[in-house]
């Protein structure tokens, strides 16, 4: 995604329509359509007043949240414990990337189209499955170890960060190579001088935006039992105790911004270098910090890299591979897997069109501006701030808590979805906006427009780009999502999961696994085309 | 010449920035030695100390959870003080997590429900039940209904069919298992229900989306339902419709790692420890499980549970 608005803008965009765009926008219409029709919000009452009070005992506590001295030093000593995850799970995510992009990158390959698309099918593997997914198999093997939770961080980020590394490694401009190539320079040597200097800005700025989603993850892990903030919450959650929630969940959105701040400032920094030779001590000095923190958590987990290779390890690894070898294919189960797939894509559609929606609406308040007044000022800090919140609830709360308001079915799942995918999609579309070309609005303004007109056709229309790509691009994360969800009657496929790994049926678990997979992968190259076409 | 030298001889002023280098490579690598020597570190301490690791316990009340999680050092250092044991407590949050970390040895004690102990007990060949408490062996769970739906309550679990039907937790033995059965045994399709069931997650869960009216009725656990009634904390919207007849529960369930590691009396010395916890001495541990006291339990015990989890195909 950042590949995308890290690309430059071509020169002179041709100013002829493209046909294939109406296919896509009608397509996705009829998509939405079809989620809409579905999720019964045409066919019948889908609200339930009743649940209104229910719903404000959430609301009010915020208000209120628990600040007992004991439950704040649980707290405290549960940030050390996220802040220790994300590190480390976002940081070995950055080297597994750095090392797989090499494996994926097309410069790599050359011509040998098969062999990348082997490759590329192998990381749709880690890719396809969720965090907490990840967590609940490593935790199979190697039981409480805090591997775990770095390595369902690592595996999937990873895998996501290897392909856009790649991508950024076949599009920085390729003569310093060609050059070395034809000196007589092997493939790894032309690579690693000819490309990787002038990619540096890309990659690092993209690695600290993983550091930055690894802090939200890390508190979906803890629900899985990896400890830290998640895990506070969840007990909280269990016994209904929102006073309790919604300190962790400001404790969450302050580390959230914490690390949001420092990773904008390195992105702005990597994206304009400054003039002059020697090193940017921004830059510098965050790559130390990140080195200086990751040490500290190894420390602070106690983490020894023995308990990979030990023979319990390989024991339970032979285990779950012999008890969930061969899949499960009866006709009952893929029958259900089928019909779970489609309310999963249902469900994401509608979650990521209301996400969509929502953040371009709101982008005009999310984008600071670089002049307003204190009224401007003040509303759009108030959007920041919901949209903090908005993310920083993990979607099974939203869930449970929609739930009350909603009647079952897809709908509360979706939304949930949608309202979480809201928080983070607002803020990325508002950055797009920040670092959109101001002129046209400005233009349209001095010419005397009203400021929702100058806004209207001066600024949205440079914005479908990097509002779809965002958008194809949280789509997947939401099918990936959907499995946090699943449960409270909301159905998709993340029922099935439950359903499988609460029986302990191996083999079933591999099958809806490798429908996960299949889904995500379906998903991604559905998108890229999308994306293809509206460029 | 070095810049620095040149600079001093009065040659030309060195176009470096006014800042050194934040770090060299060489700084880089030195650095990342220093992390991998301290990853290292803690390698040579797995299996050379295994002989001498603590009893790991683990426990999920079904009631505020929270509170045992945070009080745990109560249970964890009254068990090692009665009986003379290293004792470390294991925060976990998830039953079918439990039941993977016993099989997998990193838990030796855990408090288990019915369902979830015969899970762990079938996967981990030589585990023995230690304990339950008092009212685990005549325990009910209680079905619960939105005071819209106008029931009554009633030994009829019939009506119950028509409504929209939320249970706890998906391997809850009080919130899903037992409930399940009867509703079976009463002629109603457990997974049945306008829309299917729901799961809501845990017992307050269910509360609250009763309460709610998103789900017309659902099914808990009695002695969370006894305690909310009695605190005042249920919802006036929400009453009780039936319950359902007695079955045991929640057991201390202990793992083969853990005899092979302390003794082969260590079953014994654990049941006579639970046992022997009387409320006038041991009130903190005791109040953390809602328990009056525990007494022996034997896994015929839990026969049932596990032909009614084979029926339903929670346990494979």
């Amino acid at each position: 995604m950042t590949t995308l608005l890290d690309r430059p803008v071509p020169v002179a965009p041709p100013l002829v329509r493209d046909r294939r765009r109406w296919a896509w926008a009608l397509g996705a219409l009829a998509l939405v359509g079809w989620a809409l029709a579905a999720s019964g919000l045409f066919s019948g009452a889908v609200l339930n007043p009743g649940g209104v009070a229910q719903f404000g005992r959430f609301a009010s506590a915020a208000l209120r949240p628990e600040l007992a001295p004991e439950f704040l030093a649980v707290v405290g000593e549960s940030v050390l414990v996220t802040v220790a995850y994300a590190v480390l799970g976002g940081g070995l995510a950055v080297l597994l990337g750095a090392a797989g992009a090499l494996a994926v990158a097309r410069t790599t390959w050359g011509r040998r189209r098969a062999g990348r698309l082997v490759v590329r099918g192998v990381l749709a593997v880690p890719r396809g499955l969720h965090e907490a997914v990840w967590g609940l198999l490593l935790l199979n093997v190697l039981g409480l170890d805090p591997w775990v939770g770095v390595l369902a961080i690592a595996l999937p980020y990873g895998a996501v960060t290897a392909t856009v590394f790649a991508g950024i490694l076949d599009e920085v401009p390729r003569g310093g190579f060609d050059a070395l190539l034809a000196a007589g320079a092997g493939r790894g040597t032309a690579t690693l001088y000819g490309l990787l200097p002038q990619a540096t800005g890309s990659l690092l700025s993209y690695a600290f935006y993983r550091l930055e989603c690894a802090v939200r993850s890390a508190v979906v892990l803890g629900l899985i039992g990896a400890g830290g903030l998640g895990y506070q919450l969840s007990l909280s959650f269990t016994s209904l105790r929102w006073e309790q929630v919604w300190t962790t969940v400001y404790a969450l959105a302050v580390l959230c911004l914490a690390a949001e701040a420092a990773g904008r400032a390195v992105r702005r920094r990597a994206a304009d270098p400054r003039a002059g030779a020697g090193r940017d001590p921004v830059l510098a000095g965050a790559v130390w910090a990140v080195l200086v923190l990751a040490g500290w958590a190894v420390w602070f987990l106690a983490l020894s890299p023995a308990t990979l290779v030990s023979a319990r390890a390989r024991e339970q690894l032979g285990h779950v591979l012999s008890a969930a070898w061969p899949p499960a294919t009866d006709r009952d189960l893929l029958a259900a897997v089928l019909a779970a797939a489609v309310d999963t894509v249902l469900m994401s559609v509608l979650a990521i069109a209301f996400a969509a929606f929502g953040a371009v609406a709101l982008a005009g308040l999310v984008a600071r501006p670089r002049s307003a007044g204190p009224v401007r000022r003040i509303a759009g800090g108030a959007v920041r701030t919901a949209l903090l919140l908005l993310r920083a609830v993990p979607p099974p709360v939203w869930a449970l808590v929609l739930l009350f308001v909603l009647l079952p079915g897809v709908l509360p799942g979706a939304l949930a979805l949608g309202v979480y995918t809201l928080g983070v999609l607002g803020r990325l579309v508002g950055e797009a906006v920040e670092e959109s070309d101001q002129r046209p609005r400005e233009a349209l303004r001095a010419a005397g427009a009203p400021p929702a007109a100058a806004w209207l056709y001066g600024t949205v229309p440079s914005l479908a780009g990097p509002v779809v790509a965002l958008a194809c691009y949280r789509w997947e994360v939401a099918i990936r999502d959907t499995v946090l969800v699943g449960l409270l009657g909301a159905g998709g496929i993340g029922v099935l999961l439950s359903a499988s790994t609460a029986s302990f049926d191996w083999p079933a678990v591999a099958t809806v696994l490798a429908a996960i997979v299949l889904l995500g992968l379906a998903v991604d190259l559905l998108s890229e085309r999308a994306r293809a076409a509206l460029r | 010449m070095s810049a620095l030298r040149a600079a001093r001889s009065g040659g030309p002023a060195p176009s470096t920035s006014p800042l050194p280098p934040p770090f060299s490579r060489r700084a880089l690598l030195a650095g990342t030695g220093l992390a991998l020597a301290a990853a290292l570190a803690g390698c040579g301490s797995s299996a050379a100390e295994d002989r001498a690791a603590p009893l790991r316990i683990g426990a999920i009340p079904d009631q505020d959870p929270e509170v045992l999680q945070r009080l745990h050092g109560t249970l964890a250092g009254s068990l090692a003080a009665g009986l003379d044991l290293e004792v470390e407590y294991r925060p976990v949050t998830d039953y079918a997590a439990a039941v993977s970390l016993f099989r997998t040895g990193d838990l030796d004690l855990v408090w288990f429900g019915g369902l979830t102990g015969v899970q762990a007990r079938l996967q981990t060949p030589g585990a023995v039940p230690i304990a339950q408490r008092d009212i685990d062996e005549d325990f009910h769970s209680v079905f619960v209904v939105n005071t819209a739906t106008g029931l009554a309550p009633s030994d009829d679990l019939g009506p119950l069919a028509g409504l929209r039907f939320t249970y706890g937790s998906e391997t809850s033995t009080s919130g899903r298992l037992m409930p399940a059965w009867f509703l079976r045994e009463a002629g109603i399709d457990p997974q049945g229900f306008p829309g299917g069931p729901g799961f809501s997650g845990s017992h307050d869960a269910t509360l609250a989306l009763v309460a709610s009216g998103t789900y017309e009725a659902g099914v808990l656990n009695e002695q969370v339902w006894s305690a909310r009634s009695e605190a005042g904390d249920v919802d006036p919207a929400v009453v009780a419709y039936t319950r359902t007849p007695a079955y045991h529960d929640y057991h201390w369930l202990l793992g083969p790692r853990a005899v092979e590691r302390l003794g082969e009396d260590l079953p014994r010395r654990l049941t006579d420890w639970f046992t022997g916890l009387s409320p006038e001495d041991d009130a903190e541990v005791l109040e953390l499980f809602g328990a009056q006291s525990f007494i022996p339990t034997e896994a015929a015990n839990y026969a049932q549970i596990e032909q009614i989890g084979r029926d339903l195909g929670l346990i494979r």
